[in-house]
């Protein structure tokens, strides 16, 4: 062992380490890998640690001895450490305690015992929002039975946050939408002196698809993020536990006027937005083809009937619950902390879309094949 | 004396118990305090009493009913004869405090609004807001906060209340304030009280009797100065502000000398 350290004496099989000086950071490396070298010795089958002429131990010197400790005794030889101070005893007692827990010891979860804990989760949350979409029927079913009343005013004011200002960019993108179509269809049909099929084109997109799809994407991101959000920092914020404690259904309070008004706000924005895409497609075709206004609406009165603005709107009504329910399933799992509520949001999202473009391809493949049949 | 709250045998926690065995009645007109440290299962037992968490095994009687064995509207109607206080004052951001004290009144009564005013208007001024209707919770200092909160929890005068943590987070001066204003309600409305919480002095100024949660279980009950008195390890731990044994030197040294010879 280099000094100035340690010195190292001989008694038989034992051997006493004298050890001097500060027990710190530029020492410690020293210590210990003059320690272990010591304690790997055959020859040597006690360790006496002698602290008599050491200053201060700082927490690297303590670990350093506690560590070559355990090396020593899992070798089953014998450390020993004499002229401890009390300021050496206190370094010491920085060591953790070895508590004797009752709890079973947590064991890392197998993969398999991960995909079986993900399915777990995957169904309860299921099973949760089964249970909301439940009791908001209940609970609808009541209200409608004027055995319980919505909160004053609440499906009006969620009308006005949902549609009224979700309005003008719903508008923006369906327009450019209808702009951009009738640029890319005006090129190609007019190769074929066919330009005044963009009418249909564009009427039969935008209803049947574009205008419900563009709306329920556009619904998710401001309304089912504001619900998830909204409802998540309640439940962080145990107001949603006060409502259940008051004997007030949350379900109703909360939950309810939302899907009311975005049963409402949905199939509104999506009517607007069909005609305004439709719009946008009657100044290109009109500018770029000279197709007269009236012609391309007379067009589109033709083509385009009752049962194609029906599906639309279908479509809509759908989309807006699954977007209501996204939120609200999420938003009431929120628990304990901030990070939560963004997850949440974020699940909101993604689910929603995911579950807007399955729906959106059900209703394709079966309006196709209820045609075809 | 009746029992307007029996807990019979019961564990409560999420996946695994927090608590268990848990036996405990609170008589009508008593202040009963729910002591522990952090992670000790107050706050849970508290929800399984609040019908927000049903126990793992067990029964929760309220006002002689079981709680959890009723279908969910006659378990809200229930708890309408009930009170709740959170720790988080679970005031409604979007409302004024006006509304927010207001809001079981107008859901669950059909009182006309004038009349709801007036109560809205006593209960706050019993706590000492007084003209706080129109302000919005956000405009409140934390003790505001909590009286408001604790004037909503008793708008339909509830026979009994939970408090979780009413003094948490508040300085000595507020935190006796709203001591005094549980005090209040007490004489006033004649209300039964369960408080939780962690904070001796309060115990001391409002209590009754204490039920001490540790180490899983109930380990005292009884008045504060039998508690006081106590020297079961956790109680005496907790009122005596010594914190559990840590390492000492010497079983620290100890750990490291004693050898597999």
């Amino acid at each position: 062992m280099s000094e100035p350290v340690a010195s190292v004496e001989r008694d038989g099989r034992a051997a006493v380490v004298r050890l001097h000086g500060d027990l710190t950071v530029p020492t410690a490396k020293a210590l210990y890998v003059g320690l272990q070298d010591l304690a790997r010795r055959r020859d040597v089958r006690s360790i006496i640690l002698d602290f008599g002429e050491v200053g201060r131990i700082d927490s690297s010197g303590v670990a350093a001895v506690s560590l070559v400790g355990q090396q020593i005794k899992r070798s089953g030889k014998q450390l020993d450490m004499r002229e401890l101070e009390d300021r050496h005893r206190a370094a010491f007692a920085m060591l953790p305690k070895k508590v004797e827990s009752h709890e079973p010891t947590i064991e890392q979860d197998s993969t398999l015992e991960k995909v079986g804990g993900g399915v777990i989760a995957a169904w309860d949350g299921a099973k949760a929002l089964t249970s909301i979409v439940k009791d908001a029927g209940h609970q609808a079913a009541l209200v409608v039975s004027r055995r319980k009343q919505l909160p004053a005013g609440s499906v009006a004011a969620q009308i006005v946050e949902m549609g009224f200002n979700g309005a003008f960019i719903v508008g923006v993108l369906a327009f450019l939408i209808g702009v951009t179509m009738a640029f890319q269809g005006v090129t190609q049909l007019e190769r074929f002196g066919a330009g005044v099929f963009v009418a249909d084109m564009i009427s039969l997109s935008m209803v049947r698809e574009l205008a419900p799809l563009i709306t329920a994407i556009i619904l998710t991101g401001r309304t089912g993020a504001a619900i998830a959000a909204e409802l998540g920092t309640m439940k962080v914020r145990s107001e949603i536990d006060a409502l259940a404690t008051m004997g007030i259904n949350p379900n109703r309070f909360l939950i309810l006027p939302r899907l009311i008004a975005i049963t409402i706000a949905g199939p509104a924005l999506t009517l607007m937005a069909m005609f305004i895409g439709m719009l946008g497609g009657m100044l290109v075709a009109s500018l770029t083809i000279g197709l007269p206004a009236i012609a391309y609406w007379q067009r589109i009165a033709e083509f385009v009937d009752l049962g194609d603005y029906a599906h639309g709107l279908m479509k809509s009504v759908l989309f807006s619950w699954i977007i209501a329910m996204s939120g609200s399933h999420f938003g009431m799992r929120a628990t304990g902390d901030s990070s939560s509520v963004g997850n949440a949001t974020t699940r909101t999202v993604v689910v929603s879309v995911l579950l807007i473009i399955f729906v959106d391809a059900a209703f394709a493949t079966a309006a196709t094949v209820w045609k075809g049949g | 004396m009746t029992a307007l709250l029996e807990c019979r045998n019961v564990s409560v926690g999420y996946d695994k118990p927090i608590l268990e065995n848990v036996d405990l009645a609170v008589e009508s007109g008593e202040l009963v305090a729910l002591l522990g440290g952090s992670g000790s299962g107050k706050s849970t037992l508290l929800r399984t009493m609040t019908g927000l968490l049903p126990p793992l095994s067990g029964e929760v009687l309220l006002f002689g009913e079981s709680l959890y064995d009723l279908p969910p509207e006659g378990r809200s109607e229930l708890l309408t004869r009930t009170g709740t206080a959170f720790q988080q004052d679970a005031l409604f951001g979007s409302m004024t405090i006006g509304d927010n004290v207001a809001l079981p009144l107008c859901e669950l009564t059909n009182l006309p609004a004038s009349l709801i005013k007036e109560m809205v208007r006593m209960k706050l001024g019993l706590v000492g807001l007084a003209g706080f209707e129109d302000r919005t919770p956000n405009s409140l200092s934390g003790g505001q906060r909590k009286r408001a909160a604790l004037a909503r929890t008793t708008i339909l005068d509830p026979q009994l209340v939970f408090c979780d943590e009413p003094s948490a987070g508040l300085d000595p001066v507020v935190a006796a304030t709203i001591d005094d204003t549980l005090k209040q309600f007490r004489s006033t409305l004649g209300l039964t009280l369960v408080v939780v919480t962690h904070v001796i002095e309060s115990v001391r100024a409002i209590a009754d009797r204490a039920v001490m949660l540790a180490s899983g279980r109930i380990c005292a009950a009884g008045t504060l100065a039998e508690l006081e008195a106590s020297t079961v390890p956790e109680v005496y731990s907790f009122f005596h502000r010594v914190p559990p044994p840590m390492t000492t030197s010497r079983t620290a040294i100890s750990s490291i000398t004693r050898g597999a010879t």
